[in-house]
């Protein structure tokens, strides 16, 4: 069989979700990428690597292989029956999925919530207090002669960021790297920094104070304090200074500065100053959102709901309120009754006790490789591979939305995503007696 | 007056909601109406005696109803939501939102409360003698509209944002408080006997926050104003000295955080800006 | 099969000629028939108002934008929510309502065609996604030009066939429906953080003037023979006084028109209908512009009329949301996209005593009555720009009767009402004349040959309200007029009921529409090769990924043009 070579292939692994890969397939099976970054060429060559290729049920503590129907029907069972059920994952399938759980969700009376959860809720926090002034990546690419980045290492976290849309990208008013400036705003010197004609190293956990006094400098004010956050006085101002006259700034923030003290209080000063910024300059905000459809799965809770992650549908209609109906909250307060996790794996990367928690009520897993959350499930699916396997919508980390198609076939017999949650919803419903 | 008692059960996983447990809302029914009132326990309706064992007495003809729970009700939220007379006591631990908008009554907490306490409250009071956790008094997010009156008094400690968004009435926090209170207020008062993790009036467009313990520092968008010997909390004066900051000036505030200057040492450089 | 008759109702079918006669409408697989079957079900309409379904020119409810207010106002939608029940699902309203609410809540009022006037070419992808979650309604949406880099490069060089087959190109690619043009250049400088005044502004580093867009796309418009004519929200919203703009905007375009037909819609007339320097001087600018559309047949226009109420500001104008948050202080998402336009969001409360606000509502009624000619001005609200569609039957209560304006006005800011020419306002409309403001002259100004209309061939899409024309004075009895069209006895979507007595009975997805206009070979290919040079250079989405597959709609239903050239 001959190389067949698919071009503009969305890769699904960050929130840049570049477009320009190009996959060679042999066989069925890819064979190379180009244009990628290292660690999509990882996922695209390795994607096949231990995969479960049948649905497995916990019976009498061992795991067994079961047909498919057996796993839908004990699944929609254990749903069904559920007080209090959470619906978990979401931000690595397509949004064709996440519509089908949102249904489901409704259907069982439970919690949907996604991997923002983890990482940029607090960015929705400060949005809904303060709002966001914002825009799609090209505009950045085209106009930005001022680029920040706190709290968030893209060398690393989004490999081609800055060369496909920042700093070092070709604009129609900026050619590459000359005519930009790029600061870093970080705890330490990271990749990133390494790269910036500025790096101001913060103290940690002060990233509200910083913020604080950027906001004093910017207004042409003057500082009280001589050092905040680490940094002097004069730096601030200094830094306050560049942003004011630039033409076009832009910063970019990551976990450094949702996770750190303050969390969304953090965002919610790094979202006014921006705000504040633009009575002088043009200048926007951006998350680096981590996952390749953590937007998605936002934007499609937002417009079939009305909020965006952490949604209640227990009482039959819409309820959010982060600290509340949040599924670390819920965890730790030991609230909930089932669950069911989709193409995430929350086990391994949420706090110890609430991944504890999560172990002792029955679990629903839906993925296409065995995971620390799979092996603890009382229900197993096999899944295809979304962007690989599988096509459908998602939306990169500025809310554009891109078509993924499949590049190879899946192993036979398994089933996507959206086929596994519509047949689970489908005997949800034969229970509730719809 | 009648005292209704609801003595928990069993032991609750599921979150409860029984937003009916007001006294205005009890006070109309008999104890076996009571019983049969539905509320939430997750995704299904139950009647409130699946959840409570319910007793009523009355000892004299005064209208004055009180609610007494009795157990572990950390699962149970919003008891007391928009109450506006007659009291409710809870012997134990209570869950989330209570005496959410209440606007006339009191509550009384043994034990520890939930977040939320107080959500857009509009006046009476809440008394906790345990600990409470975060949002004590807050709005409902994205709005301005945070508690509007009324009294909040936490005989033990306190978590994050007390105060988000006040607008009026009183918060008093014996014991520590987390970081934030009075974040984003524009008007009431907000008193932290003991220590603060920081922040304190952050966003703040007026109202008081009153520190007497420790906080590690003074957000960048205050100035200082002077030294006072006493603080106001109402009708109680505190003995100070404080120094007294105003702010925050990022959002164009007049509001005033009096801080304990006898147990924040590293403020003293705030003194050089003194008669300035 | 699917024969039904809805017998003996009060039937206005303007198109048709029809003004309250009885009549029974007979419908067979979707579409109005000459004739049924005595098998075929009966609905009974005997004392009510049949209507075609109304048919929404102007209204927010997909997209980016839309998604964007509601992630920024959860405050908004915590007081207005719907469970879910066995055949419709969970929701939320109030300004920005949820998706499926959306849908339910449009059927309820007898509304079956409902269109989204403003997505950013590539952001449409969300707009259908968000479309198709939308049930019952019939829809469409008007992708954005007039601040893409590639029009203003072609139409700086006069090159207005390879504009008309850029933009064929684009319609094809995001399966619009029509040329929606918001503050001309103006957004490109908002890009920048600028802004234009009036139409002679050179956009920065373009050169190009708004009035030169406006006519450009106007006449690519023309070329393209698409069934609707440009959109044009105007340059100016932020200025205070802006009225002469809207003006000037229509006259820009009027020695194109060469036939009968109009050649621009001005929408959301209202918010740029001011005169004024200052905003305490603020008045109507209503009796000018009616006055000059009343001349000039060439211009369509809609209300957007404002509802005293909370509600959310969201337009492709980023500029104008921006002065809005500086004068409200309240919270302001932006939202600008590379190479062609811009988004902004504000929560806004209209105030009866409010000076401006109390002109602004007098604004939009004003030009519903002096405009004389129905088929050439449309009710909306811009929801919810100037508050939500749940409102329209309110609207409805104030253009046909004065007493009912006058109620409303008894509460408004008086200075304002001093100053208005309202209250000596005392046109009313008849049944009749709602119904082509409502659903036979928006279909027609759309281009829907099959909608708003009851004739032979029609698609069975209907509404019946439960008020008797012939037994209620609607100028006395506006509360029950009111009443009958929040909750239609019965809706009808292509022949099945959808709606009974306001409550959701069926939820079948209704198509979206869009348009396929072919150009000759050789300018389609051109262009194409032109779009393949710029496209890396001026996008960070590869070109082949992105033009939509109408596999992509859920129900595509495709609108084939043969353009000029």
């Amino acid at each position: 069989m001959t190389d067949t070579i698919v071009r503009n292939v969305v890769c699904t692994f960050c929130g840049a979700t570049c477009d320009d890969l190009e996959v060679t397939v042999e066989n069925g099976k890819v064979r190379q990428v180009r244009s990628g970054c290292s660690t999509s060429l990882n996922k695209f060559l390795n994607y096949n690597r231990e995969r479960h290729l049948t649905p497995l049920i916990r019976k009498n503590g061992e795991y067994e292989e079961a047909t498919y129907e057996e796993a839908v029907r004990r699944s929609a069972e254990i749903l069904a029956k559920a007080r209090y059920p959470i619906l978990y994952g979401w931000s690595s399938t397509s949004c064709e999925a996440i519509r089908v759980g949102v249904e489901l969700t409704e259907w069982v009376g439970g919690v949907m919530d996604n991997t923002t959860t983890v990482c940029h809720g607090p960015t929705m926090l400060g949005v809904h207090d303060i709002g966001e002034v914002s825009s799609s990546l090209g505009e950045v690419r085209q106009r930005a002669d001022l680029v920040i980045y706190w709290g968030s290492n893209p060398v690393h976290s989004h490999p081609h960021h800055v060369t496909r849309y920042t700093a070092m990208s070709k604009g129609r008013f900026h050619d590459g790297r000359k005519g930009r400036t790029l600061i870093v705003v970080d705890v330490r010197k990271t990749d990133t920094a390494k790269l910036a004609d500025h790096f101001i190293q913060i103290a940690p956990n002060s990233d509200y104070e910083l913020l604080c006094a950027l906001r004093v400098a910017a207004r042409g004010d003057e500082l009280e304090q001589e050092e905040i956050a680490g940094v002097s006085a004069e730096k601030i101002e200094e830094l306050a200074d560049l942003m004011v006259s630039c033409e076009f700034g832009v910063i970019f923030f990551g976990v450094g500065l949702t996770m750190s003290l303050g969390r969304h209080r953090n965002i919610d000063a790094a979202l006014s100053l921006v705000r504040d910024l633009n009575s002088r300059t043009k200048f926007l905000i951006m998350p680096m959102r981590g996952w390749y459809n953590v937007d998605g799965a936002d934007q499609v809770l937002a417009w079939t709901t009305g909020y965006p992650y952490a949604v209640d549908l227990s009482h039959g209609y819409p309820r959010y309120n982060p600290g509340d109906t949040t599924v670390i909250d819920i965890l730790q307060r030991g609230d909930c009754d089932a669950a069911l996790v989709v193409a995430s794996d929350p086990i391994s990367n949420f706090p110890l006790e609430t991944a504890k928690r999560l172990a002792q009520i029955p679990v629903i897993t839906i993925d296409p490789h065995p995971s620390a959350t799979s092996i603890v499930s009382e229900i197993a699916f096999p899944s295809t591979i979304v962007g690989i396997e599988t096509g459908g919508v998602i939306y990169r980390m500025d809310g554009v939305a891109l078509m993924l198609k499949p590049v190879v076939p899946p192993p036979p017999g398994i089933r996507s995503d959206v086929e596994v949650l519509s047949d689970i919803l489908a005997q949800v419903k034969k229970l509730k007696g719809s | 007056m009648t005292e209704i008692v609801l003595r928990i059960k069993r032991a609750l996983q599921i979150p409860v909601e029984a937003g009916e447990i007001t006294p205005e809302i009890l006070c109309t029914k008999r104890v076996e109406e009571i019983r049969r009132i539905k509320i939430w326990e997750g995704n299904r309706q139950v009647d409130l005696a699946e959840v409570f064992e319910v007793m009523m007495e009355n000892s004299d003809r005064s209208d004055k109803t009180t609610i007494r729970i009795i157990g572990d009700a950390s699962k149970v939220r919003k008891i007391g939501y928009r109450m506006s007379s007659g009291s409710i006591i809870v012997d134990g631990n209570v869950g989330m939102y209570l005496g959410e908008e209440m606007s006339g009554g009191s509550i009384e907490v043994t034990g520890d409360a939930g977040r939320w306490l107080g959500m857009k409250m509009k006046g009476g009071s809440i008394e906790i003698k345990g600990n409470a956790t975060d949002y004590i008094g807050a709005g409902y997010r994205g709005t301005t509209l945070g508690m509007n009156g009324g009294s909040i008094h936490i005989h033990g400690n306190a978590g994050n944002e007390v105060g988000c968004f006040m607008r009026n009435g009183t918060i008093k926090i014996e014991g520590n408080a987390g970081l934030f209170p009075g974040i984003h207020m524009s008007g009431g008062i907000i008193l932290i006997q003991q220590n603060c993790e920081g922040r304190a009036g952050a966003q703040m467009k007026g109202g008081k926050v009153i520190i007497g313990g420790n906080i590690p520092s003074i957000a960048p968008g205050f100035v200082f104003e002077e030294i006072a010997d006493k603080a106001k909390f109402g009708e109680e004066k505190l003995l100070g000295p404080f120094y007294v900051f105003s702010g925050d000036t990022n959002e164009e505030g007049k509001g005033k955080l009096s801080v304990s200057s006898a147990m924040n040492p590293e403020l003293k450089w705030y003194e050089k800006y003194q008669g300035a | 099969m699917n024969e039904l008759i809805v017998k003996n109702g009060i039937v206005f079918d303007p198109l048709n000629g029809i003004d309250g006669e009885a009549l029974d409408i007979c419908i067979k697989d979707g579409k109005v028939v000459e004739s049924v079957a005595s098998s075929a079900e009966v609905i009974d309409a005997s004392g009510m108002i049949v209507m075609p379904g109304g048919v929404d020119i102007h209204s927010h409810i997909a997209g980016s934008k839309v998604n964007a207010g509601r992630i920024l106002r959860p405050e908004d939608h915590v007081k207005d929510v719907e469970s879910h029940t066995p055949i419709t699902r969970a929701g939320t309203g109030h300004s920005i309502p949820s998706t499926f609410t959306t849908g339910y809540r449009y059927a309820k009022l007898g509304y079956t065609t409902v269109f989204e006037p403003a997505t950013p070419l590539l952001k449409t992808r969300h707009t259908h996604e968000e479309l198709d979650d939308t049930p019952i309604v019939d829809k469409g949406c008007f992708p954005l030009f007039g601040n893409d880099w590639h029009t203003m490069e072609y139409l700086k060089q006069d090159r207005i066939e390879e504009c008309a087959a850029y933009i064929a190109w684009m319609l094809r690619a995001t399966k619009g429906y029509a040329v929606k043009i918001v503050n001309p250049g103006g957004v490109e400088a908002w890009r920048w953080g600028r802004s234009l005044i009036g139409l002679e502004d050179p956009v920065p580093n373009f050169d190009i003037t708004p009035r030169q867009i406006l006519r450009g796309l106007c006449k690519a418009n023309q070329l393209l023979n698409l069934p609707h004519t440009i959109h044009v929200h105007t340059n100016d919203l932020a200025q205070i006084g802006n009225y002469e703009t809207t003006i000037k905007t229509m006259e820009a375009v009027r020695d194109l028109a060469n036939d009968t037909k109009p050649v621009i819609h001005v929408t959301h007339v209202q918010f740029t209908g001011r005169t004024g320097s200052a905003w305490h001087n603020v008045g109507s600018g209503a009796p000018e512009i009616a006055d000059y559309v009343n001349k000039h047949g060439h211009v369509t226009v809609d209300l957007g009329q404002i509802i005293f109420m909370d509600t959310t500001t969201m337009t492709a104008d980023g500029g104008f949301q921006y002065m809005l948050y500086q004068l409200t202080k309240n919270k302001w998402m932006n939202a600008d996209v590379e190479v062609e336009t811009g988004a902004g969001v504000v929560p806004y409360t209209y105030r009866r005593s409010n000076y401006v606000n109390a002109i602004q509502w007098g604004i939009g009624l004003e030009l519903a009555l002096l405009i004389r000619d129905p088929w050439r001005v449309f009710m909306t609200t811009d929801h919810p720009n100037g508050g939500d569609f749940t409102k329209y039957p309110k609207i409805i209560s104030w253009l046909m009767s004065k007493k009912a304006r006058e109620r409303s006005m008894k509460k408004i800011n008086k200075t304002a009402k001093r100053k208005l020419d309202l209250p000596g306002l005392d046109r009313e409309y008849s049944f009749s004349e709602i119904a082509i403001v409502t659903r036979a002259g928006t279909a027609k100004a759309l281009g829907l040959d099959q909608k708003g209309h009851l004739g032979v061939g029609a698609d069975a899409d209907l509404a019946v309200y439960n008020i008797d024309p012939r037994k209620i004075d609607s100028s006395n009895d506006y509360i029950k007029v009111r009443r009958a069209l929040k909750k239609a006895a019965f809706t009808i979507k292509d022949g099945k009921t959808v709606v009974k007595d306001g409550e959701i009975v069926a939820t079948p997805l209704g198509r979206t529409f869009w348009v396929n206009s072919t150009m000759s070979d050789s300018i389609t290919h051109d262009v194409e090769s032109d779009l393949r040079k710029t496209f890396d250079d001026y996008y960070t989405v590869q070109m082949d990924n992105y033009a939509m597959d109408d596999r992509e709609l859920a129900r595509s239903h495709r609108i084939d043009i043969k353009a000029r050239v």
